[in-house]
């Protein structure tokens, strides 16, 4: 299938590929991470993951994306192999089971940001029951209707009228309004507290074995290495353009915003409520909704004596965080409407069948909190899964064929040196091992019954979940493999 | 002390790291242009 549609430019694409990675996780669990794995002590080896996770990752997709042309299940089929067309299906499966709830969540932001306009939100003083009425209300419902409608038009428009555009307004917008409110949180009084805090290392935690891998797990997590979802991006880059450096320049700056928001929200939180910030911040409810929707409206209320002003810095902060959501919302919907695609639909029928089955699919999760707090942590996890099956992949191409000849092939600004070939043969799967293991085995220890497949966060669900669907698409191989090759051929 | 070398570690690598892609992307682009002119 040739390839019509691309991305205009490297701003474009930069700034689509932004958008992916920086989602709510780097406003909102960022902060909750950094403060239970002791401030300073935790951003060093974050640091260090994402040099050795992250933009390994994000290299390997856009490579695997710009070379193949393809979404994940003809990506990796075409990489590493026809016989392993079922770990790309296995990647689009994680994503879209994501988007599912993801599209909840970005119902929450943007019902907050309505909410904090129109100046309900500072009619209330207990923000505990303002959050609790709307989350056991059938508003979640409508508010995912809206972001899951917002994502399916967006999409629906193409790459370049479509993603390009929104993601050129929304990532540079989001990024001024994180300025705006750094520089307000910055100048509160206290706030030199907060900073000190988020930048004061302890020994205790740089030796805990824990901090690093809630380093790991951050990195993975929050920066979209790994998903699937920058390779399907990277479908719509230009053969002229080039990989090393954009995914380079994508991790950095995730990292960045992650920073922005983490001085911001520990300089308001230190500023503005000191006996109680650390554990309001630490202690955060399922999603990490306590922080964001209890205790960070209750600061916005207090920033100053004047209303106004709290409801405009409120009002920035959740259209920040609505940006940030549906910017990655609109990558989830992408990747499923184009395995679709592939399959010989056209866009249209695709983004139709996703955007209807996603709203559907989502309502378990708007109606349920501990539907949603399953599905979290079920795919969460799963997602490692996914970055080892990408780097699998590659190894099975041959890492250094995969680096000279595509990676620093045509359109390359900058060559990756050898450093690369350890990085994916042995550091990235070292980690994945690493990380599964410890999450897997930890979660035995917080559920007795960790056996049982219907409790809502433990091994047995987990690995109930993941046989289900892996054990399905391993039957379904060889029908992937006809249709998406086949077609492409 | 260590809070400032921690944060001239993180802050130089991650927003350094922006800084230094950055310029150097905007310099091909624009040696790019030059080219097709």
């Amino acid at each position: 299938m040739q390839q019509k549609e691309f991305f205009t430019s490297r701003w474009g694409l930069i700034l689509s590929t932004l958008g992916i990675a920086v989602g709510t996780g780097n406003i909102w669990r960022f902060s909750r991470i950094v403060a239970q794995n002791g401030g300073g002590s935790f951003l060093i080896p974050w640091v260090i993951f994402l040099l050795i996770w992250s933009v390994p990752l994000i290299i390997a997709e856009f490579a695997i994306g710009k070379s193949t042309r393809l979404s994940p299940i003809g990506a990796i089929a075409k990489t590493a192999g026809k016989k392993y067309a079922w770990m790309g299906a296995f990647v689009a499966f994680v994503s879209t089971a994501i988007m599912f709830y993801y599209s909840v969540v970005a119902g929450w932001c943007i019902r907050y940001f309505v909410s904090s306009f129109s100046g309900d939100l500072f009619n209330t003083t207990n923000h505990l029951n303002y959050w609790k009425d709307f989350s056991e209300s059938g508003l979640p419902i409508v508010y995912h209707l809206i972001a899951m409608a917002i994502g399916g038009f967006v999409i629906y428009k193409g790459v370049v009228k479509g993603i390009e555009k929104a993601n050129r307004f929304l990532v540079s917008s989001l990024l001024l309004i994180l300025i705006i409110l750094l520089i307000r949180a910055v100048t509160l009084p206290n706030a030199i507290e907060g900073i000190k805090y988020l930048f004061t290392p302890k020994l205790e935690y740089i030796l805990d074995y824990k901090v690093w891998l809630n380093a790991l797990t951050q990195n993975a997590w929050d920066t979209g290495a790994g998903w699937g979802l920058i390779m399907t991006y990277a479908i719509y880059m230009k053969k002229k353009e080039d990989i090393a450096l954009n995914a380079a320049l994508i991790g950095f700056g995730n990292n960045s915003v992650s920073l922005i928001a983490g001085i911001t929200i520990f300089s308001t939180v230190f500023a503005l409520s000191s006996t109680d910030a650390m554990m309001q911040i630490s202690q955060s409810g399922p999603a990490n909704t306590g922080l964001t929707f209890v205790y960070l409206p209750l600061l916005f209320s207090k920033m100053s004596d004047s209303t106004l002003v709290n409801t405009i810095f409120a009002s920035l902060f959740f259209l920040a965080l609505s940006f940030a959501a549906l910017t990655s919302l609109f990558s989830m919907i992408e990747l499923a409407t184009k395995t679709i695609i592939d399959f010989g639909l056209s866009r249209k029928k695709g983004i139709l069948i996703v955007a209807s089955t996603g709203f559907v699919l989502g309502i378990p999760s708007a109606v349920n909190m501990q539907f949603f707090i399953n599905q979290d942590w079920v795919w969460g996890v799963g997602l490692i899964l996914s970055g080892a099956f990408i780097a699998f992949a590659l190894i099975k191409y041959g890492v250094d064929k995969f680096r000279t000849d595509i990676i620093n092939g045509f359109g390359s600004d900058i060559k990756i040196g050898r450093w690369y070939n350890l990085v994916i043969k042995i550091l990235v799967p070292i980690q994945v091992i690493i990380l599964l293991l410890w999450w897997l085995i930890s979660s035995t220890s917080w559920d007795p019954e960790w056996w049982n497949p219907f409790h809502t966060e433990n091994l047995g669900t987990c690995l109930a979940q993941w046989f289900i669907v892996l054990t399905s698409f391993i039957l379904l191989n060889k029908t992937f493999v006809n249709s998406v090759l086949k077609k492409e051929n | 002390m260590w809070t400032i070398l921690t944060a001239v570690f993180v802050i130089g690598i991650v927003w350094g790291g922006v800084i230094i892609f950055l310029k150097k992307a905007i310099t091909f682009e624009k040696n790019k242009k030059e080219e097709i002119e």
